[in-house]
Parts: structure tokens; C-alpha cells; sequence
């Protein structure tokens, strides 16, 4: 019966065929692009612990840590053309208590500053300004994928989070480590992350781990304020 | 065109086959919850708290087995919350402990501030058993057809109708 339903209806059909074959070819072409991402520098550059409230909502007193760093990272080879973005994040990392070392087996993970690196293509979605978005347009114009995005270059950057723990306590913390990562959102397709060992043509993220370091006694606010009231 | 209604045979079998094209999508997701390990292995989304990596109306597969290595920090997860019958898909930005007690903190890539005012009163951290999945596949726009569906109800109707008027129509 060939009437205009059973047409309309094959027609819808082929098209979705079509169109979820491309998306699975497009997703699988992630794999047949090398990923050699590399850290040059992470490590710490200023550290603080501070006695307050970390955010308007606190409901109590704690203390947060916060960690200035600098990071030298070349994620250029991440951006293909089924890239959407990159989401960079950098944790800092410490053992429990009478917990076992720092590393993968670290039970303490807080990010303390993330960056969402958008591809040309998907720039018109970023979350800015007029202005922030003309500029951030422009430095990519006429480019579909702009690798340069994936170079960063940041110099005792402030952190955008801090740091704090549910016990209330984190100054003085042994063994805390900055780590890197990375995760790769496509426009369709697989989500993936910096993984620990190497994936066919997928290299592993080396040197992303900072050297070992200790959180700083308290920083006393309230000498300031008893000088002042004096 | 109605010839098929007046054989009451041929009318059987097309509501036999009607019922087993659901059954088989019924299956096909109850199949892919066995799999993956999650209540709601595909979810849309619904806000544009992630933006830009998810648009409203992107669909989402999620994972929810810790084959390999725990929840951890970086990954995308969908959550429920006491009382809010919304799951909601944020990346955990903080982790405390290890195994099923472990503190989880969640934030949207697009909110200033992280969740804790999301969460149930005097609930300051998710636990691995409030999460449904990680997010592994992505998606764009087909899920855009269910939020039409949802905030136009009228749209439900009128499409199971035409599917039951093509199928009984249908002659093989």
C-alpha cells in the first residue's frame, strides 16, 4: 500500500537511519585522532588558611584553604572537529586522617579552579558578555577548530574555590598534591576524561600531578582587627 | 481504508502487533537499566545549568556501575534530592571519604555557586546512592521531542493517535 503515510512515514525513517549512522561515524572518529595532551608546570605558589565563612550561606565558622597556582599545560591536541569543549579542572588532594597516601588512593578531592574552553563552533553557547563574546568570536574568526585554545599559560593564578573539609579543618594538612584533568565534551558521542594509562592513540596526561606540600597554620585576621579597635 | 476493521482477524493481529512494538521498546529500556545499572539509563535534559557542554533537550546516557573506580570528582552526574521529584545532572566538584559514605559535592558548570542550597534542608553532601548514573554519552537535540510532549500534553494525544491509525491502517 503505498499511500502518502506509509511514504512520509519510510522517508522519517531513512532520515533518522542516516542521520544516526553519521552521528556514530562522527563519535568513532574521536578514536582515530592522537591525543598527546601534556602538563609542563603545576604546582603551588601561594598558600593560606584562613578561620571564616567560606561562602554567604555558611551556617558556621571553618576553616578554607586557598591555593595559588600556576599551570603550564599544552591540551592543543584535544580539539578535533567533534569537539564542543573543554572542561579543565584542577583538584587539590589529600589523605583522610590515618589514611594511606596521596594519588589515586587520596580521600580528600576538591576542585580549586576549573575553566570551560569552548571550540569556535560551539562559542555562540558560551555563557558572557556582549563584549567577552565579540572578543572571544573574534580571536577564532573564520576557524572551525582553534588548537591554540588548548595552550595554557597561567602565573600564580587565584583560586576559584577554597578549600574546606567537613570536619572543619584543614590547616597544617600533610601530603596535599594539585592534580590536572581534563574532560573532552563532544558534539556527539562519548564523554572522556585524562585517563591513567595509554589508549591506542591516546596518550596518558604525565606530569599532572604537583609535588607534595603542607597547608599553612591559620593566618590570624583578628590581629588586624584588635590593632585597629586599639 | 477501514476494509481491515471489518475483518476481525487481520484487526487481532495489527493490535498484536501495535502491543508488540511497545513491549519491545518497553523491553529495550528495561534492557538498558539492567545494563547500565540505573533506574533511568538515558535522561533529557531539562536546564541550562551545564551550558555549554548540555542544552535543554540533549540527551544523556548514563552509567551507573563502579566498575573500574569510584564516583569521582570531574565526572557528570545525575542526582535525586529528597522531596524534589526533578533529577538533576550537575559535576561533582568535591569528594570526602571513600566507598558508599563518602561526601559528595555537586555543581553546575554554568552556577556560580555550588548545590548546597539544592539539596534537602540540612543537607550539606549527596551520597553515592543518591546518584542514578554518570553521564558517558551525549546526544544533541533528540531529546527536545519529550520536553514538547511534556509542557504541550495535548501533543501525547494527538501522536499516540496517529501511531495507532498508522499501524491499524497499516496492511502487510
Amino acid at each position: 500500500m503505498y499511500s502518502s503515510i506509509v511514504r512520509l512515514q519510510n522517508t522519517f525513517g531513512f532520515f533518522t537511519t542516516v542521520a544516526f549512522v553519521i552521528a556514530a561515524f562522527i563519535a568513532a572518529s574521536d578514536l582515530i585522532a592522537p591525543r598527546t595532551p601534556s602538563v609542563g608546570v603545576i604546582k603551588p605558589t601561594n598558600v593560606q588558611v584562613v578561620r571564616g565563612r567560606p561562602h554567604y550561606y555558611s551556617s558556621k565558622k571553618e576553616e578554607y584553604a586557598i591555593i595559588k597556582f600556576s599551570l603550564d599545560a599544552d591540551l592543543s591536541s584535544l580539539f578535533t572537529w567533534n569537539t564542543k569543549q573543554l572542561f579543565v579542572y584542577v583538584t587539590a588532594e589529600w589523605p583522610s586522617a590515618g589514611g594511606s597516601g596521596s594519588g589515586q588512593n587520596a580521600t580528600n578531592q576538591a576542585v580549586i579552579w576549573d575553566s570551560i574552553i569552548t571550540a569556535p563552533s560551539a562559542d555562540h553557547l558560551a555563557n558572557l558578555g556582549p563584549i567577552a563574546m565579540k572578543k572571544l568570536k573574534r580571536s577564532a574568526q573564520g576557524k572551525s577548530i582553534d588548537p591554540s585554545r588548548g595552550k595554557l599559560s597561567i602565573k600564580n593564578q587565584r583560586p576559584k574555590y577554597q578549600i574546606t573539609h567537613p570536619s572543619g579543618k584543614v590547616a597544617e594538612q600533610e601530603d596535599v598534591v594539585l592534580r590536572v584533568h581534563y574532560n573532552v565534551q563532544p558534539w556527539v558521542g562519548f564523554l572522556t576524561w585524562n585517563q591513567d594509562a595509554d589508549f591506542w592513540k591516546w596518550k596518558t596526561l604525565r606530569n599532572n600531578l604537583s609535588k607534595k606540600f603542607t597547608l599553612p597554620a591559620i593566618k590570624k585576621k583578628d590581629e588586624k582587627k584588635a590593632g585597629a579597635s586599639n | 481504508m477501514m476494509s481491515s476493521l471489518q475483518n476481525p482477524r487481520q484487526a487481532a493481529a495489527q493490535l498484536m502487533n501495535f502491543g508488540l512494538i511497545l513491549s519491545t521498546a518497553f523491553m529495550m529500556w528495561k534492557g538498558l537499566s539492567v545494563i547500565t545499572d540505573s533506574p533511568s539509563p538515558i535522561v533529557v535534559v531539562l536546564s541550562g545549568s551545564m551550558e555549554p557542554a548540555f542544552q535543554r533537550g540533549d540527551l544523556l546516557l548514563l552509567w551507573n556501575r563502579n566498575l573500574f573506580s569510584e564516583t569521582n570528582v570531574g565526572e557528570i552526574v545525575v542526582y535525586n534530592v529528597k522531596g524534589k521529584d526533578i533529577p538533576i545532572v550537575h559535576r561533582v566538584v568535591r569528594k570526602f571519604g571513600t566507598g558508599p559514605d563518602a561526601k559528595l559535592l555537586t555543581k553546575g558548570d554554568n552556577n556560580a555557586a555550588d548545590d548546597t542550597e539544592l539539596y534537602a534542608r540540612g543537607q550539606d553532601y549527596l551520597n553515592r546512592k543518591d546518584i542514578v548514573g554518570s553521564v558517558i554519552g551525549y546526544m544533541p537535540f533528540v531529546g527536545y521531542v519529550t520536553i514538547m510532549l511534556s509542557e504541550h500534553p495535548w501533543l501525547k494525544t494527538v501522536m499516540l493517535g496517529l501511531m495507532g491509525l498508522v499501524v491499524v491502517l497499516q496492511r502487510e
